[in-house]
């Protein structure tokens, strides 16, 4: 008799997480005719994965839920990430396949078990906050801002990469480098043991966007 | 899970410094339903004060609806929520909160009434009846005649919102409604507990 192990037929869990974080404008509205996140997310097909967060805090949940059933196809068809900035509703109700915390949302460890079939992140601005989140069963942690940025600004100064380096030896799930990423400064985030990196402004440039998702990818482990 | 007749609902205003207070007076006063509504809130904050607003619902045996949020409302597994026209559609929020779930949509308008009703609403929240400081508005107050129509499109129980207070509460339930939804008439009084058990006794008789 032969024993087929059941893990046979288990479906396969997407274990590795893309290392590139692109987080949406900020700037999306009902009716801008195409959107930015639209533009940007049509071209992920032709670029190594990514995860693209979705983080639009200027239109009502019904706008972003239209918003994210419009993408989300397109962005899992590439063998990206959709993750919905806080809302876990609108993430499963329109297919995302995760969630990213801002510090301020509801706890994490409730939400992973509300949600527990999302890829869940959140954003920490302290080692403190690392430590407890690294506890909740998350699947990635964002720290910063590691540099500066304008639009960063109300999270305090930069922390630098002593600190980066500091969170990223304490937790054992990976981190992202967040704040004034540029693809010059990614390799020292790597250094410092993040696992990836995610910027903003660097994917406004849209006729430059497949060029600058390459020359990020290119200073990430692959 | 279905409403009582004759409920009254109250709903967080937006300003005070802790929503916890004010519903748990409500509650006291005889409120059969608290809904959290806070626009501005973080999702922290928004958690916290669901929590012990449910536990305060279910220690009187009230309902406890979440504005707007679906998310902290299957976290919390809150008896349901409200949504507005500009909110998760009816049948994305049903579909995640299961057949069971309190799910009250906004309507102004017949139209809107028959589709929440056929996409999975258990009331209609119908306003805004008369003018109101508590939320920006930027349409002209429907009025009690748009009550009975909008009652009408389906079997769902409406709950009138809206500027309602002591003065004009009867002439809402007489014009058709099943119960009234208020922030300012508790929240704005000086003895919220004596103020919501004034609008019970008058939307009762």
């Amino acid at each position: 008799m032969v024993i087929v192990p059941e893990i046979a037929f288990m479906p396969e869990k997407r274990t590795t997480l893309p290392r590139l974080m692109m987080v949406s404008s900020g700037n999306e509205h009902l009716h801008s005719n195409p959107g930015v996140a639209l533009s940007q997310t049509g071209v992920l097909g032709r670029s190594a994965p990514v995860i693209f967060q979705l983080r639009e805090k200027g239109i009502d949940t019904g706008t972003l839920y239209r918003l994210s059933c419009l993408i989300a196809p397109a962005i899992e068809a590439s063998g990206s990430i959709l993750c919905i900035n806080e809302r876990f509703d609108i993430a499963l109700a329109s297919g995302a396949a995760g969630v990213h915390l801002p510090e301020s949302s509801a706890p994490p460890d409730v939400v992973r078990k509300t949600a527990p079939s999302l890829i869940t992140g959140r954003s920490v601005h302290s080692l403190a906050s690392a430590l407890a989140d690294a506890e909740a069963g998350l699947d990635y942690l964002l720290f910063g801002p590691v540099f500066h940025t304008p639009s960063k600004e109300p999270f305090g100064p930069p922390q630098g990469l002593v600190k980066l380096r500091e969170v990223c030896r304490s937790v054992s799930i990976p981190v992202f480098a967040v704040g004034g990423i540029t693809p010059e400064r990614s390799p020292a985030c790597i250094e410092q043991g993040a696992y990836g990196v995610a910027a903003l402004a660097p994917f406004l440039d849209l006729p430059k966007l497949p060029d600058t998702i390459n020359r990020f990818q290119s200073t990430l482990p692959a | 899970m279905t409403l009582p007749r004759r409920l009254l609902c109250f709903i967080t205003d937006e300003d005070s410094s802790c929503p916890v207070e004010l519903a748990r007076m409500a509650l006291a006063g005889g409120a059969g339903m608290v809904q959290l509504r806070r626009k501005k809130a973080y999702g922290r904050e928004l958690y916290e004060w669901a929590v012990r607003i449910q536990e305060l619902c279910r220690q009187n045996r009230a309902i406890f609806i979440v504005n707007d949020r679906v998310d902290i409302a299957l976290a919390m597994h809150a008896d349901g929520v409200h949504l507005g026209q500009q909110d998760l559609p009816v049948e994305a929020a049903r579909h995640l909160l299961g057949k069971d779930a309190l799910i009250g949509v906004s309507v102004s308008s017949p139209e809107e009434a028959a589709s929440a009703a056929h996409l999975g609403a258990s009331y209609l929240g119908v306003g805004h009846i008369y003018m109101t400081g508590s939320k920006e508005k930027s349409t002209e107050p429907i009025g009690t005649a748009s009550i009975r129509p909008i009652s009408q499109v389906s079997a769902l129980p409406v709950i009138a919102i809206g500027g309602i207070t002591r003065d004009n509460a009867s002439l809402v339930m007489k014009a058709g409604a099943s119960g009234i939804a208020v922030i300012s008439a508790i929240s704005a009084n000086r003895n919220p507990e004596v103020a919501t058990r004034e609008l019970i006794t008058i939307i009762r008789q």
